[in-house]
């Protein structure tokens, strides 16, 4: 039975071994109308292809739940039913943020119809333009409707969409993004597109929107059409204006003559990092000790000279495996009592992958210390990291003693001493003799 | 009467003080006293050290001059003890018990200083 369980365990980690797969699990939750399902069939082939296993959910129906007995059922949860009003009890705004807390990720997207998820996505720093106002833009010169715009994506972007990735189709609304230092944007709308109505909107109304100061235009690349989110328990949620730009439609759709739509490519870029696929770090272990020393202390003393080491991993989805992470360049270290006393780089040891390492003097102030790391950037995993220290003062027979420059203190105590000895022995022996003879030794 | 006299002849009133101390006291008291000036001397020298020079190490400083201030109390309680002329004042104090105080004083006083100084 023994045997049998661990072959058993062998095959799965052999299986995880061979499909890629995200960090933080392969069960996804897809929540769809049943009509629409067969729309995104290359979106998710692309996805069971690297070895998620998708379960389809119509928005009504009452199963499978998101969350059982307070436990997420599945990791990942894809929202595409983005025109559904109603939704089964257990599909609320709420449910979705504790999804978040529980370090599930999700994919959701909105439409230009109003639906609870696009009071949601307010919560997120993002403010969705007003209902029935898609995005809109009259550049390239195209057959297509005004609506359905190609996006080129920036070279200079986030490093979550592959490098030279060919324009993508968008088609939906659009939404303003907040100042949110959690917020990570993805795709921005061109600079020449702009939501109105798509049929009733006039160009004065434009005119209007923009006479007012701007308020109330939507328009210009400020506007986010997919934005990402990391929350800080470290899940992830993706929210898109359109759910068509994961649409086979789109995907087959060339941009221009034999060129075909990075609709695909995007599609299965952004689902990898929403899944905790891709820019996903972790700190493996951290090691701080003396220098010339290799265990950690119990305790520092001040001006120590310490060493701090950290090693970093990089989940590599290729292979589903942690591997050795040295690509970071501003990673700092905090040695810090309430204010970092001290705050220096952390940079890449060479000869190591993945080890970060840095030698510093303890300041000379002794207390409760932390080592801290603490690194937050748009798009990557937070690293935090913080170990406490206490650093003493010298023990007694740790400062120097007996100093060249005290010299005149140490002879000024020893000859009081050996005054008082000779003052004694004088005093004992004149006792005797009497005053006179005293008198007579003095005025010699 | 003597000093009356030498009073007289020398002008300046340092001579004269010089003059009465030389020969109103007792050679065992001018004893004591070369002692407190020698005391008084290395106290001061230490202190100019610490001022111009370093104060560091700082307990070494304090070791050292206070060793020399205690000294010198110890000493000046001595010399007003075993002074024939107060001799009123401290009827029930012999001399010898004087000395003892003293000596047991001073032993402790180093003990702490040599504590203190490293």
């Amino acid at each position: 039975m023994v045997a049998f369980s661990k072959l058993f365990w062998l095959a799965v980690a052999f299986a995880s071994s061979v499909y890629a797969k995200s960090s933080t699990g392969d069960s996804v939750l897809v929540i769809v109308e049943p009509k629409k399902r067969d729309d995104y069939n290359i979106f998710f082939d692309g996805l069971r292809e690297k070895g998620y296993e998708l379960t389809f959910r119509s928005p009504r129906a009452d199963s499978p739940v998101l969350i059982e007995d307070d436990v997420p059922n599945f990791s990942h949860v894809v929202l595409f039913a983005s025109e559904s009003k109603s939704f089964a009890k257990d599909i609320s705004p709420q449910s979705l943020v504790t999804l978040l807390n529980q370090n599930t990720n999700l994919l959701i997207a909105l439409s230009t119809k109003q639906t609870p998820l696009t009071s949601l996505a307010a919560e997120f720093s993002l403010t969705p333009a007003p209902p029935g106002t898609p995005l809109i833009s009259y550049f390239p010169e195209r057959s297509d409707a005004p609506n359905v715009i190609p996006i080129s994506i920036p070279k200079t972007h986030s490093q979550i969409i592959t490098a030279n990735t060919a324009p993508v189709w968008y088609s939906g609304t659009s939404f303003a993004l907040g100042n949110n230092p959690l917020l990570v944007p993805i795709l921005s709308a061109p600079a020449h597109a702009f939501a109105a109505e798509v049929d009733g909107g006039s160009a004065d109304s434009l005119v209007d929107a923009a006479e007012k100061g701007g308020e109330g235009l939507w328009a210009g690349s400020q506007l986010g059409v997919v934005a990402g989110f990391q929350a800080r328990t470290g899940a992830r949620i993706v929210w898109t204006g359109g759910v068509e730009m994961f649409s086979d439609e789109y995907a087959q759709k060339e941009v221009a003559k034999g060129v075909p739509s990075g609709n695909k490519q995007f599609a299965q870029d952004t689902a990898a990092w929403a899944f905790q696929e891709s820019q996903v770090l972790r700190i493996d272990k951290i090691e701080h000790h003396k220098l010339n020393a290799t265990a950690p202390s119990e305790q520092y003393t001040i001006n120590d000279q310490l060493i701090y080491t950290a090693y970093i991993s990089k989940f590599n989805p290729d292979k589903g495996t942690w591997q050795p992470y040295s690509g970071l360049k501003d990673l700092q270290l905090e040695f810090t009592m309430l204010d970092p006393h001290v705050r220096v780089a952390l940079p890449a040891d060479k000869g190591t992958p993945g080890k970060y390492s840095v030698q510093f003097r303890a300041p000379d102030r002794h207390g409760v210390f932390k080592f801290i790391v603490d690194y937050k950037r748009k798009g990557l995993t937070h690293l935090f990291s913080s170990t406490t220290v206490p650093v003493v003062p010298p023990r007694h027979d740790g400062y120097p003693r007996f100093l060249s420059a005290a010299w005149p203190y140490y002879i000024g105590a020893i000859s009081t001493s050996v005054g008082f000895f000779l003052f004694s022995t004088i005093w004992l022996a004149g006792e005797i003799k009497e005053v006179k003879k005293g008198k007579g030794h003095k005025a010699e | 009467m003597a000093t009356k006299s030498t009073q007289q002849k020398s002008q300046s009133p340092f001579q004269s003080l010089w003059k009465a101390y030389n020969e109103g006291t007792s050679d065992r008291l001018k004893f004591v006293d070369s002692f407190l000036l020698f005391l008084m001397l290395s106290g001061i020298v230490q202190f100019v050290y610490c001022v111009l020079v370093t104060n560091y190490p700082f307990n070494a400083f304090l070791a050292g001059f206070s060793s020399t201030v205690g000294q010198f109390v110890l000493t000046a309680s001595l010399r007003s003890q075993v002074n024939p002329d107060n001799q009123n004042e401290f009827k029930e104090v012999s001399p010898e018990r004087a000395f003892a105080d003293f000596a047991l004083g001073s032993i402790v006083l180093h003990f702490f200083v040599y504590n203190f100084l490293g």
